[in-house]
């Protein structure tokens, strides 16, 4: 490592509107490195990485590249300063060709055509300096998942990137193809490229990197030399201490008979052989860092996704397991999504007609005509009793804030009182007040006698409610808390080797 | 991790309050100035007609306008439950001629006038069925299924008539349709009673709502429990029934079936007429009552340029002009609201 | 690797297997039906007959292919052809006109560009606006009447090298450079990436309103090609020239495998097994002395077949 680093990032702010994405972000890179970023949820990698992709632009801070200050004028001006960035989301295009994809804004030309074979044959050079063999002439739809993100990769280095961001490149590969993409990063680090690796995988980022920033709330918190620190500490660092008393009720040991079992449900590439009970009035907290199937699970118990084996019982009104369809289960559940404005409310549609929607049937007479009286005030009267702040139940759902609209989203499964709610990251870009709210909500529905699955990637919010615990690492259960447990105990599931090989 | 992003992509969720405010009645007006243009344009229009072609006025003449109107607009009223729901269906016409033709040729064949309204509607019924099913549960394009049921549709009428009339039927059928009341035919009066009603069902009942849910968010409408490809295939079967009760009217009042009762110019005047009457071709939006003024718009439009001696071909041009403005608007009310 | 790339280059032929080979049944139950169907002569004949639809339709292919759909070109077709009649009519030399028939397609079809890519307004509508517009004022330059072309046109209909109609060779040419188009220059993959998502093709730094433009003025030039194409066969221009042209486009575009979601297809061999696939179907009817009025009945239950096979191949029906 020379003393020159290649990239330093210091101070870097950045608000959107009123909403404060990065207080303080630093980084410094330097050649021939794997440096990892870490942070949860809206600590601001993304921000960060995105300025340094010159996909948005900072308001304060400075970058310095080879010890010379630079503005970042959009993405294009970022890869002539050599900065490649190889986004989490796949943007090659199915139905061309792997080569086409890698030239799609530059190819090689040849008069006013296409240069096929140059493209083809710097295309396999370029495959093959990220060491795989797929056919450049091969359509991107008929690759593998893991195959496209090389292909990306490939596209990425084409102009010897000194910089390479990889945002999450790891979240939908498998196991091999995991191994295949360590191999590139190992190369690309030996020719002197500096890497940033953000990845949630713990075992990962003390697999491949050299040294580990992590961010939370909008700033950098620290870095380290991987070899001076822990899986304990870095995720101490990232998620932050929270105190016990903060509790909104103390933990609910529920002796009554399940509501919910699930055996062995596996779907997915991910979701494999998860055991799960609930039991009313419980509140079941699904713990586990981003990308470790907590959103597959839902979508596995709810019948968005088909199961490939395994099988859902619920208790009848006798209270006698039977075995169910997901797809039934969900027509008597109490499903929040952490996509709010895409699956929680229809925007257009007033505040009354979102929680009327999933009641009118209780709503309307006999000829099925909604009586609008009996909807405003049963939206009048839920949104009163959860602090929806609104002019009126009239207002259009998509002028309401965030928390406002998560309110709504709850109102309309209460009067039908549903025995079960699974709540998928609830307060998923709520102010501090807002989720308080929730999770007192939440903690409401339990002691009416639903059993609740929470879900949250913030410990210290689901350590708030949760009476239990289930901890989940790629796809398993692989440890079960008590509602007592310590943070601690908590940290050390999710960063512990057990965990760390669930998928093993 | 892209919650983080979505700053970027979306307006900050913490407005200032008298922004949220304002922006539903803003829309309200936009939608108000419009509707006030259109009828600027329809007034302007009647008061040329009133200056140059006094003739317009006659109570038969508006009578007769009315009765083009009843034709398109039982139509448009049918296609609007459609686009609400997200969809398209250039079938209509198409299905209005097969039902008509297969309907006509049972009263002939059995000289019986009260069967061809039965098998009309259940022919209709059943083409909008089959629409249905493929776009809502073999997830099918909506635009690629109903315009090869137009082929189908128009070339099985074509086929089964050998491109003749049928006018030998029951001549009882022409007299109940031909029925009048307060000098309106009953076409006028199934007309308004269609807009009434659809516009009830939309507004007033759970169905409706579910249209709008559907055409809204389709993915947020099945978490809240809304049956979608029923809904979806209902919106279908509505515009085939609706389809084949047009063909009962026409038929009677033209006195005979045949293939040609899909003509093309019938599809644009729908068309014409939902995008007129604001119901919005991105689903959700719209109101089967405007539906109807819009066809009335669009006949009258027709009819008092050819009375002003504007040559058909011209209001072609205008319509087409009409059509492209009001979605470009339709667009521009969307983003701002 | 040497399968795969003999796959790739087959493009989307392999998809089309089965419609391919309902296709040659279809020709061999002609064959035997009508002695005279599986001649020389009259495959020659279909070629000559399939010019102006394959040539509408590879226009219909390339918009389809970035996601949008363009209803207008038979209103296109017949006004620029009916312009241009009207020019050669008024003494202008045949030359002037055809100039003036690709020139005028093309502003044509830049309008619904303009509309569609820079003013934003949904193809299907945008398009069914000019539709109409255009439509009108070729009725009104007209006034609906047949202009006849002058006789020197006529004659380049009757033209042949060897066996083959002049037209023909054009229609081949043109077919051939579009693909080249297509498959080798960088605008033509670009059409295809935004037919893929406009989105990610943006933020991968291509302009996709230009490609989008620019992909509906060329649909409008081949629109007015088809109209050349279709008028020299004809010998003049009538009222009905070019009516339903874009419906039967768009059932070229499917069945010749051009998915309507965009960026799928191909114009060779896609197209061209479209555009075969119906006017075989046309032509075998016409010799098996079946009723004339069963072919629109056909064209359909052909594009139903080709769209059910294509929703079961893109994804699972639940």
């Amino acid at each position: 490592m020379n003393a020159l680093p290649r990239l330093q990032m210091s101070s870097v702010a950045k608000r959107f509107g009123p909403v404060v994405a990065l207080t303080d972000g630093n980084l410094t890179l330097h050649a021939g490195e794997v440096h990892a970023l870490m942070g949860a949820n809206g600590a601001g990698k993304s921000t960060l990485m995105n300025i340094l992709g010159g996909v948005i632009s900072k308001d304060t801070g400075k970058v310095v590249i080879d010890g010379a200050p630079v503005e970042l004028n959009g993405s294009a001006h970022a890869a002539a300063m050599g900065i490649a960035f190889v986004h989490q989301e796949l943007t090659t295009m199915p139905t061309l060709t792997v080569a086409e994809n890698m030239f799609l804004e530059d190819y090689p030309k040849r008069g006013p055509f296409i240069a096929r074979r140059r493209m083809i044959a710097e295309a396999a050079a370029l495959l093959a300096r990220v060491g795989c063999q797929i056919d450049p002439l091969a359509l991107v739809e008929t690759l593998s998942t893991g195959d496209r993100q090389l292909v990306e990769i490939a596209r990425a280095i084409r102009k010897a990137p000194k910089i390479i961001i990889f945002d999450e490149p790891t979240s939908s590969l498998s196991g091999p193809e995991r191994e295949k993409l360590f191999g590139v990063i190992e190369t690309l680090r030996a020719n002197g490229a500096a890497i940033v690796f953000i990845s949630h995988f713990l075992d990962e980022v003390f697999r491949i990197s050299d040294r580990i920033t992590v961010m939370r709330n909008g700033c950098t918190v620290g870095m380290w030399a991987k070899t001076e620190t822990s899986t304990a500490e870095v995720v101490e660092n990232m998620l932050g201490s929270v105190a016990a008393t903060d509790r909104v009720r103390e933990p609910f040991v529920s002796g009554s008979a399940p509501f919910l079992v699930a055996r062995e449900v596996t779907s997915g590439p991910l979701i494999d052989g998860v055991n799960l009970t609930m039991r009313p009035g419980e509140i079941v907290g699904l713990w586990g860092l981003l990308g470790s199937g907590r959103t597959e699970l839902v979508r596995a118990l709810m019948g968005l996704d088909p199961l490939s084996a395994g099988r859902i019982e619920v208790a009848g009104d006798d209270g006698v397991l039977r075995e169910t369809a997901p797809a039934a289960l969900r027509q008597r559940t109490g499903l929040v999504t952490e996509d709010r404005r895409k699956e929680g409310v229809i925007l257009p549609f007033s505040i009354a007609q979102n929680i009327g929607l999933p009641n009118l049937a209780q709503l309307s007479n006999a000829f099925g005509i909604i009586d609008a009286r009996k909807e405003r005030a049963l939206a009048t009267r839920l949104a009163s009793e959860l602090g929806v702040k609104a002019v009126s139940v009239d207002q259009t759902a998509g002028t309401l804030s965030g928390g406002n609209q998560q309110k709504v989203v709850f109102s309309k499964w209460l009067p039908m009182k549903p025995r079960l709610f699974i709540l998928d990251e609830p307060t998923r870009g709520l102010d501090t007040g807002a989720k308080g709210e929730i999770l007192k909500l939440t903690v409401r529905l339990a002691e009416e006698g639903a059993s609740v699955l929470f879900i949250s990637s913030e410990l210290e919010e689901l350590m708030r409610v949760a009476d239990r615990y289930m901890v989940i690492n790629r796809g398993r259960i692989t440890h079960e808390l008590p509602g007592s447990a310590s943070h601690d105990a908590l940290m050390a599931s999710v960063s512990d080797e057990r965990s760390m090989q669930g998928a093993a | 991790m892209t919650a983080e992003l979505t700053p970027l992509t979306k307006q900050p969720e913490t407005g200032g309050a008298t922004d949220r405010i304002g922006r539903p009645g803003f829309r309200i007006d936009v939608n108000t100035l419009v509707l006030a243009a259109l009828c600027a344009v329809v007034l302007g229009l009647l008061f040329t007609m009133y200056v140059e072609a006094p003739t317009f006025f006659r109570v038969n003449n508006l009578i007769n306008i009315l009765v083009q109107a009843s034709i398109v607009g039982i139509l448009a009223i049918g296609l609007s439950f459609v686009l609400i729901g997200g969809g398209i269906d250039l079938s209509m016409p198409a299905t209005l001629a097969l039902s008509g033709v297969i309907g006509a040729i049972c009263m002939r064949d059995m000289q019986s006038a009260w069967i061809g309204p039965v098998v009309m509607l259940t022919a209709g019924t059943a083409i909008g069925a089959f629409n249905g099913y493929a776009v809502a549960y073999l997830r099918m394009a909506p635009f690629v299924v109903t315009l090869a049921t137009m082929t189908v549709a128009g070339g099985a009428a074509v086929w089964i008539t050998g491109s003749q009339s049928i006018s030998d039927y029951p001549l009882e059928f022409e007299d109940f349709f031909l029925f009048r009341f307060l000098r309106l035919p009953l076409s006028v009066w199934l007309f308004a009673a269609c807009a009434l009603i659809a516009a009830f069902l939309l507004n007033r009942t759970m169905f409706g709502r579910y249209i709008r849910a559907v055409g809204f968010n389709p993915a947020a409408a099945s978490i809240s429990r809304v049956p979608v490809s029923r809904v979806l295939c209902l919106t279908y079967v509505i515009a085939g029934f609706l389809a084949s009760l047009t063909a009962i009217l026409l038929i009677a009042r033209l006195g005979s079936a045949s293939a040609s009762l899909a003509s093309d110019s019938l599809l644009l005047d729908i068309i014409s007429a939902c995008v007129i009457g604001r119901v919005s071709i991105y689903g959700g939006v719209g109101n089967p009552l405007q539906a109807a003024l819009g066809a009335v718009a669009v006949t009258l439009i027709s009819n008092s340029l050819n009375q002003l001696g504007v040559s058909y071909f011209a209001s072609l041009v205008i319509k087409g002009g009409i059509i492209v403005l009001f979605v470009y608007l339709d667009r521009f009310v969307r983003r701002s609201a | 690797m040497r399968t795969s790339r003999i796959l790739a280059t087959l493009g989307d032929a392999h998809r089309n297997l089965g419609l391919v080979l309902a296709l040659l049944a279809v020709m061999a139950g002609f064959s035997i039906a009508a002695p005279s169907f599986a001649t020389t002569d009259n495959l020659f004949a279909i070629l000559h007959a399939m010019g102006p639809s394959t040539l509408a339709a590879t226009g219909m292919a390339l918009v389809i292919l970035t996601g949008k759909i363009d209803i207008s070109i038979g209103s296109i077709a017949f006004l620029s052809a009916s312009t241009g009649a009207l020019l050669m009519e008024a003494g202008h030399s045949p030359l002037a006109g055809f100039a003036a028939i690709l020139g005028l397609g093309a502003v044509l079809g830049a309008i619904n560009g303009f509309l569609v890519a820079y003013l934003r307004i949904n193809a299907l509508i945008a398009t069914l606006g000019t539709m109409m517009a255009y439509r009108g004022i070729g009725l009104i330059f007209t006034d609906a009447r047949v202009i006849p072309l002058p006789e020197t046109m006529r004659s380049v209909a009757n033209a042949t090298i060897g066996p083959v109609f002049i037209d023909t060779v054009a229609v081949v040419a043109i077919v051939a450079a579009i693909q080249v188009l297509h498959r080798s220059t960088s605008f033509g993959r670009s059409l295809s990436a935004v037919g893929n998502g406009e989105d990610i093709a943006a933020r991968i730094g291509l302009n996709t309103r230009r490609t989008v433009f620019l992909t509906f003025t060329l649909a409008g030039l081949l629109a007015a090609l088809a109209a050349c194409s279709s008028f020299i066969q004809v010998g003049s221009v009538s009222g009905f020239l070019g009516k339903g042209l874009e419906f039967n486009a768009i059932a070229i575009a499917v069945v010749g495998g051009i998915s309507l979601a965009g960026g799928r297809g191909t114009i060779v061999p896609g197209v061209l097994i479209g555009a075969a696939a119906f006017q075989m179907i046309s032509n075998g009817l016409n010799q098996v002395n079946a009723d004339p009025y069963i072919y629109q009945l056909v064209t359909g239950a052909v594009i139903f077949v080709a769209m059910y096979m294509d929703a079961f191949k893109r994804a699972p029906v639940r």
